[in-house]
């Protein structure tokens, strides 16, 4: 299990890496202290060439777009393909394939505007049928892809001309530019999926800074630099093909060896885990870069069963969570930060004037509502419900190493304030099944999602037997999801957002607990990264010192 | 022998059928929905459906498994749930790295565990014998994993002389094989030992020295050859089960062996990669314990099959 919690660790701190795939950096998260260029005169011939090694836990199964969400193909995606869009440092979304787009009075048809000249690796040109074969074939055979839902809404789109992409919506949606500038929107080259007979698992082809070069299956994926590239995002100094010749990613599956993979040489980027930070934060040999991830994890409340059903039991125990304990102990302080609020300091949307409705830590507030609501305690033994049955609710989740110390920690803070937490550890799979069933009391996880409509998969009615783990149903917030979804005017969506936190935090269904941290080792022979507000790793303009 | 052989092969049919029903019906038990794993937060009820219908879950169970024997009668064991390529092609593409750390395994704990076990058999009751059996102890106690990160310190990141992870050269393969051979040669070498000892008291190896045969010779020539029947049944099995994958020695050097596959597609739920693995263990073991009685006939002239 600690192997699957590793996997999505790491893929967060690839898709931060492959800013190029998913870039994002709200302006209201406090910036993370940012890394200087480490060279300025450097002739640009000299900075060609090299191999830039990382560890990856697992193999993607595939490199086909539209059949996989798997985090490690995600970041190579970013390699292989562009998208029409990017989100730049300030979050606004720029143009990537497409040069500029216009929005429809509707709000319900984006015409794009796309580069002229660009050809796919495999030679052939970039144009306005490539972006539409992308799209139809996403919507036929991607349900596997996290962009699948998106397209739904798409009715129909236009190539009036070889510049011109016309994409018409049923309905206005908001993060449409979001999930258009992730690297599962990039766009195929329509001669290539054709040659391969649409099997493409081990053909990705695309316009992207690198080229798949070669995947021995289980052993390492190695991409190749596009001589011909030509660089469109703005904040890379480097307007042409990347310096590094050769990404390699390594498959390595146990965190101990690939931390002896990294002392020997054999990777130059690692996240790490808290144990390792002191010993390499001051090896020279390794620069430690912090940064945030796009996602939280929450105590959840199964809002379909008894008491949790009722918001006061809910809020009684939100209140006999110590995060900041949580981080101290689990994350020793480093690779976590305690959150207030449903959406994470990392995302659009957060608000830090929230933090007044949070249920904040007060063990004597809880025992006191607790009391209130009838969950009386024996002498010195836990409390029991108001008809009398023991109260011992049980708190399912994953079995990750880390889970299960949190898990711990809120046993011994719920027994502070008389309540008898039970706990169950699940295999990953195992919990995605029986969450929909209503098995749990309570529910500890995580997501990632870099874009405040996360509400519409982990709260919304629509997903209560799905992604809502917490089977929460409430009519007021479903009316603020779907007015967030379709509202792109950015200030009054990132209002109504605040509404719906607001309405959350009342209501907790969720306690917001913490943001995963990461610190990631990159040995100092890469020079020149860069780093977003949010703390991803940025590589256009890195080259490797000779 | 070859009737025999032909017969054997006949027999085991039936038994892959039932291991083949066997793990589809215990895929069956185990928690969880593959389309769910595979649709991951993002989809919606209806996608996780349409997942459901595209992988042919949603078909009754004598159904799903009519298809995967349809499918195994026209030489395919279905596709992986979450690469879409053939199972075959995912096990055949793994398969011979599996097969070499294997046979490398089997070579060097068979020769280390013979030797040590006919060294302290010779020297029964000496220091020498005590030495021998209490590594060969320490060989089973250790846990592999210790055994494999001590490697890895001392050879990659002490000594340098070989990488830490990979399997494109011969050097990769030495730390894996070592680490995987350590247990199965201290079995081997206690084996050795205690089947030495039986044989060495047997009235034919007094007449061998009787006849006035060099020490040597009687060891090597009469009292081994009749003492290697339980360690040829021990090489069989034990080959049996590492070419089944030795997931833990695979994950920690990332050697792409059939073990890691097998594995990742249990967390994956990835029921075809599940059911084609379990067959070629399967057929792993069958063919070694059919190698190792036709070896049987050849170390005991007296042990014939009709």
């Amino acid at each position: 299990m600690l192997r699957v919690v590793c996997l999505i660790v790491f893929g967060m701190v690839l898709l931060g890496v492959v800013a190029c795939g998913a870039p994002a950096s709200p302006a209201s998260v406090a910036p993370l202290p940012s890394v200087a260029p480490t060279s300025a005169v450097v002739p640009e011939q000299s900075k060609l060439g090299g191999t830039f090694n990382v560890a990856a836990i697992t193999d993607p199964e595939t490199l086909d777009l539209h059949q996989t969400s798997n985090p490690v193909a995600s970041t190579i995606f970013g390699w292989i393909y562009d998208t029409l869009v990017y989100q730049d440092l300030d979050t606004s979304y720029k143009g990537l394939l497409a040069e500029s787009w216009s929005v429809s009075a509707d709000n319900k048809t984006l015409t794009f505007t796309l580069r002229k000249g660009l050809k796919f690796t495999d030679g052939s040109p970039f144009n306005a049928e490539a972006v539409k074969f992308t799209f139809e074939r996403l919507k036929r055979v991607g349900a596997k892809s996290p962009i699948f839902e998106t397209f739904k809404n798409v009715t129909s789109m236009d190539t009036p001309d070889d510049a011109t992409f016309v994409l018409n919506m049923a309905e206005p949606y908001a993060p449409i530019f979001h999930d258009m500038a992730t690297s599962y929107a990039g766009i195929l080259s329509p001669s290539a999926v054709k040659a391969a007979n649409d099997d493409i698992g081990r053909k990705a082809i695309g316009t992207g800074p690198y080229k798949l070069k070669e995947w021995q299956t289980g052993q390492f994926i190695t991409l190749e630099r596009n001589a011909d590239y030509k660089q469109f995002q703005a904040f890379y100094a480097n307007k042409g093909a990347p310096y590094i010749q050769e990404l390699r990613y390594k498959v390595i599956p146990e965190p101990t060896t690939q931390l002896a993979a990294l002392d020997a040489g054999e990777i130059d980027l690692l996240g790490l885990r808290a144990q390792d930070v002191p010993k390499y934060g001051g090896d020279a040999r390794f620069k430690i870069y912090d940064s945030y991830t796009f996602g939280l994890t929450y105590l959840g409340f199964d809002t379909a069963r008894k008491p949790f059903d009722d918001a006061k039991v809910r809020q009684a125990l939100s209140y006999a969570v110590n995060k900041d304990e949580i981080v101290q102990v689990v994350f020793e302080g480093k690779l976590a930060k305690a959150q207030c609020c449903p959406i994470a300091e990392s995302i659009q949307g957060y608000d830090p004037k929230l933090k007044e409705f949070e249920l904040k830590y007060d063990a004597a507030k809880s025992k006191q509502l607790l009391d209130g609501l009838g969950y009386k305690a024996a002498a010195n033994g836990p409390r029991a419900s108001p008809d009398g049955k023991p109260f011992q609710p049980v708190l399912y989740t994953t079995n990750s190493d880390t889970h299960g110390k949190i898990a711990t920690l809120l046993q011994a803070q719920f027994k502070a304030v008389g309540v008898d937490l039970q706990v169950k550890q699940l295999e990953s799979g195992a919990l995605l099944a029986a969450t929909p069933k209503a098995e749990h009391d309570l529910y500890l996880n995580g997501y990632s999602w870099n874009e405040p409509d996360m509400f519409s998969l982990f709260l919304s009615c629509d997903r209560v037997k799905s992604s809502n783990r917490v089977l929460y149903c409430n009519q007021d917030l479903e009316k603020l999801i779907k007015a967030g979804r379709t509202e792109l005017d950015q200030a009054k969506r990132m209002q109504i957002y605040v509404e719906a936190q607001k309405l959350t935090m009342q209501e907790a269904p969720w306690q917001p607990l913490y943001m995963p941290v990461n610190k990631t080792a990159v040995s100092t022979k890469i020079k020149d990264v860069k780093q977003a507000q949010s703390g991803g790793l940025l590589f256009h303009d890195a080259y490797i010192a000779k | 022998m070859t009737r025999y052989i032909i017969r054997r092969l006949i027999l085991a049919i039936p038994v892959l059928f039932g291991v083949s029903l066997g793990v589809f019906l215990m895929l069956q038990l185990v928690p969880g929905d593959p389309a769910l794993v595979v649709a991951g937060d993002s989809a919606s009820p209806e996608t996780i459906a349409r997942i459901r219908h595209e992988l042919g879950l949603d078909q009754p169970l004598p159904i799903q498994y009519l298809t995967f024997l349809e499918h195994l009668l026209h030489g395919s064991l279905g596709k992986s749930i979450r690469s879409n390529r053939e199972v075959m092609t995912e096990i055949l593409e793994r398969f011979p790295y599996t097969l070499a750390l294997a046979l490398a395994a089997v070579v060097l704990s068979t020769v280390f565990g013979v030797a040590m076990g006919i060294f302290a058999a010779i020297n029964r009751g000496r220091a020498a014998d005590f030495v021998t059996m209490g590594i060969a102890i320490i060989g089973l106690s250790v846990p592999t994993f210790w055994i494999a990160l001590l490697l890895i310190m001392l050879f990659a990141l002490t000594l340098r002389w070989l990488p830490v992870t990979g399997a494109s050269s011969w050097q990769a393969l030495l730390m894996p094989a070592v680490a995987l051979s350590l247990h199965s040669a201290a079995v081997k070498a206690r084996i050795t030992r205690s089947s030495m000892l039986e044989v060495m008291g047997q009235e034919y190896i007094r007449t061998a020295r009787a006849k006035g045969l060099r020490e040597r010779g009687v060891i090597l020539r009469h009292a081994l050859k009749n003492a290697l029947i339980p360690i040829s049944t021990l090489i069989g099995l034990q080959f049996g089960s590492l070419l089944g994958g030795a997931f833990i020695i695979e994950t920690i050097f990332g050697w792409p062996g059939v073990g890691r596959l097998a594995v990742q597609a249990i967390f994956n739920r990835d029921f075809p990669i599940i059911q084609g693995t379990v067959l070629l263990i399967a057929v792993a073991y069958l063919l070694s314990n059919l190698v190792v009685d036709i070896v049987y006939g050849w170390l005991d002239p007296r042990i014939r099959y009709n």
